[in-house]
């Protein structure tokens, strides 16, 4: 059956045009003027792809994309125009356009996108739809052609991010992971390690709380003494490392001092929650890490790009906490409790996603979790203390404040204690502060009467 | 130079990152560009601290030719040679030859409120940015080889030296 696309221009004799080039590379056609009419007849049919003007007098194509995107989400968008400024098109792609082209018409550009977007959205529902109720995590990335188990890669964001992973497995001296608050780096990291299958590949995991060069050291010489051939070492959270750790984490990658002579081959994964541009312009990284995180810089994708994970991972979430509390059996989701997962933004991504199951867990479930059950689990995460959540706003708003003065002042942290009043110390620490512990709240900036 | 040491960092490490993603260029060989890179930054040689000077001309592990043809056939981009180009002083556009030293970039022509702008540096998005806002956003790209753009700024220094001394005179 061939696919329908629906056209959307104001212009006659551009639309006939558009037509005549769908219609003669065999897609089932509607084209229409009126961008009111176009919501209506999209609301009553089944479409694969729009195709629509961006400059119309009734509403831009962005504002149309928005109102069709209401309907269903799924469909991809192709937006053409006769003239767009840069950032116009920069800001459509942000909002969810598949594809933008500027007339005159690269005819072939133009049914060579069609038919990717809409493939690749055929994809992603055919992953949605086998995503059944058994998954339990057990054949997580089996699909890819290697194991893969810290995101199940139903979705095209985690997929793609395992199959870069993949493809980079032999990197040669360093990789980085940058991503959102509330990660986890480590599951990521020993998916790594299970890309290879010698006893001769072994990963070593420094945190900041203890990481020393002495310790880094040692582990690395205990790996050798196991058998190592090729050690790894993952710097979990480099935005929570003090001065002298971040000068070791420097001289790993770059294998000087005394990690220089070591009779091993060394790489580095660093992984860190945030941009690293404003790290590097709030100064918390220095032009050598800078440079050298970006040789291989991969995106970990946050949960809310990845929700038809989501489910999945917190039944793999419930088998965990159910070993580890000894349960006699364990409780699985009901379909329409594990859509709800789904439907969240999980903004502190896997830390609120376990946070939640465990809560769940904690009020024994039974053997079936329902959608009660997780409704009330995600109301107490973000509803039972109001107060919490304004305080926790209001922390992340200081700290964004404080990183728009720093950047201000150049880093200068004299100046910027004086203009917030505070003392230097506090603003150095609230500058080191990861975006995990600003939720924990272990930092106070504020002099009591603020 | 020193002012633009910011920019010159980030424009080069997008650079780097964008030409191993299309598979210009490898990790390793990248790695390579980005040690020397930082021994040009270090020795505050900023106008050898180029990692697309240093993947084609010391290392040669990068075919400009290769890449022109990325940049025309899948990024579009109309190239110039600005050997053939009329080029004029850049002082009344505001412009400082450092930043165009330092970001591989020129504007070459301003034509009804658009100034056309030649870089060697369009798959880096911090100099598309940081031009796009000095300019005002009116600008129509395009694409050169090193050596046209090296040449036609040693073409604007000379000309700009000619304007000093008759302005001394």
């Amino acid at each position: 059956m061939p696919h329908r696309v629906l056209i959307l221009d104001d212009d006659a004799d551009f639309n006939s045009l558009l037509t005549d080039i769908f219609e003669q590379a065999d897609y089932n056609v509607t084209s229409l003027m009126d961008p009111i009419e176009a919501i209506e007849a999209f609301r009553d049919r089944e479409y694969d792809l729009i195709v629509t003007d961006h400059k119309m007098p009734e509403m831009t194509g962005a504002e149309f994309m928005k109102a069709v995107k209401k309907v269903r989400p799924e469909v991809p968008v192709i937006m053409v125009s006769g003239y767009l400024e840069n950032d116009t098109i920069r800001e459509l792609i942000s909002e969810g356009v598949g594809g933008v082209f500027l007339k005159p018409l690269n005819i072939f550009s133009l049914l060579k996108r069609t038919a990717e977007l809409i493939e690749e959205t055929q994809k992603l529902q055919d992953s949605s739809a086998s995503d059944g109720e058994g998954a339990d995590g057990e054949d997580a990335g089996k699909h890819l052609g290697f194991s893969f188990r810290s995101y199940p890669c139903k979705s095209g964001a985690s997929a793609s991010f395992a199959e870069r992973l993949y493809s980079l497995r032999n990197f040669i001296s360093m990789l980085s992971l940058i991503g959102e608050p509330g990660m986890h780096y480590r599951s990521i990291c020993e998916d790594i390690l299970n890309f290879y299958e010698s006893d001769a590949e072994h990963f070593i995991y420094l945190s900041p709380g203890t990481f020393d060069e002495a310790q880094a050291l040692s582990l690395i010489e205990a790996a050798q003494k196991e058998g190592a051939e090729r050690v790894t070492c993952v710097l979990l959270d480099l935005l929570s490392m003090n001065e002298a750790q971040r000068v070791i984490a420097t001289k790993l990658a770059k294998h000087e001092g005394a990690f220089e002579a070591l009779a091993v081959v060394l790489r580095t994964i660093f992984c860190v929650s945030g941009d690293l541009d404003s790290l590097f312009d709030e100064g918390l990284i220095d032009e050598n890490l800078y440079i050298l995180m970006g040789t291989t810089e991969v995106r970990v994708p946050p949960l809310r790009e990845c929700s038809v994970d989501v489910g999945i991972m917190a039944q793999q979430l419930v088998v965990e906490i159910a070993r580890e509390k000894s349960l006699a059996a364990v409780p699985r989701f009901e379909r329409s409790a594990r859509d709800l997962f789904r439907q969240q933004t999980w903004g502190r991504n896997y830390e609120e996603l376990r946070a939640t199951v465990r809560k769940i867990i904690d009020d024994n479930p039974g053997d079936m979790i329902t959608h009660a059950a997780v409704k009330s689990a995600l109301q107490v995460s973000e509803l039972a203390s109001p107060r919490d959540r304004l305080e926790s706003h209001l922390l992340g708003q200081q700290v964004d404040y404080l990183r728009a003065v720093s950047i201000l002042f150049n880093g200068d942290r004299s100046k910027i204690a004086g203009f917030f009043g505070a003392d230097e110390s506090a603003i150095e620490a609230k500058l080191k502060c990861p975006q995990d512990s600003i939720f924990s709240r272990e930092y106070t900036l504020w002099p009591d009467e603020y | 130079m020193q002012q633009h040491r910011a920019l010159i960092l980030r424009s080069n490490r997008f650079l780097g990152s964008a030409l191993v993603n299309k598979g210009l260029v490898s990790t390793t060989d990248l790695e390579e560009a980005n040690t020397r890179f930082m021994e040009a930054i270090q020795s505050s040689d900023l106008r050898r601290a180029s990692i697309l000077s240093t993947l084609l001309f010391d290392l040669k592990k990068l075919d400009e030719a290769k890449l022109i043809d990325y940049l025309v056939d899948e990024l579009k981009l109309g190239m110039v040679d600005l050997d053939f180009i009329e080029l004029r002083s850049l002082r009344p556009m505001n412009v400082d030859l450092s930043l165009c030293w330092a970001s591989s970039t020129v504007p070459f022509d301003h034509v009804e409120g658009t100034y056309l702008v030649a870089s060697c540096y369009y798959m880096s998005a911090p100099v598309i940015k940081y031009w796009e806002e000095i300019l005002d956003g009116r600008v129509l790209w395009y694409g050169t080889s090193t050596a046209s753009l090296s040449r036609a700024l040693e073409r604007i220094e000379e000309i700009h030296k000619a304007e000093d001394t008759s302005e001394e005179e």
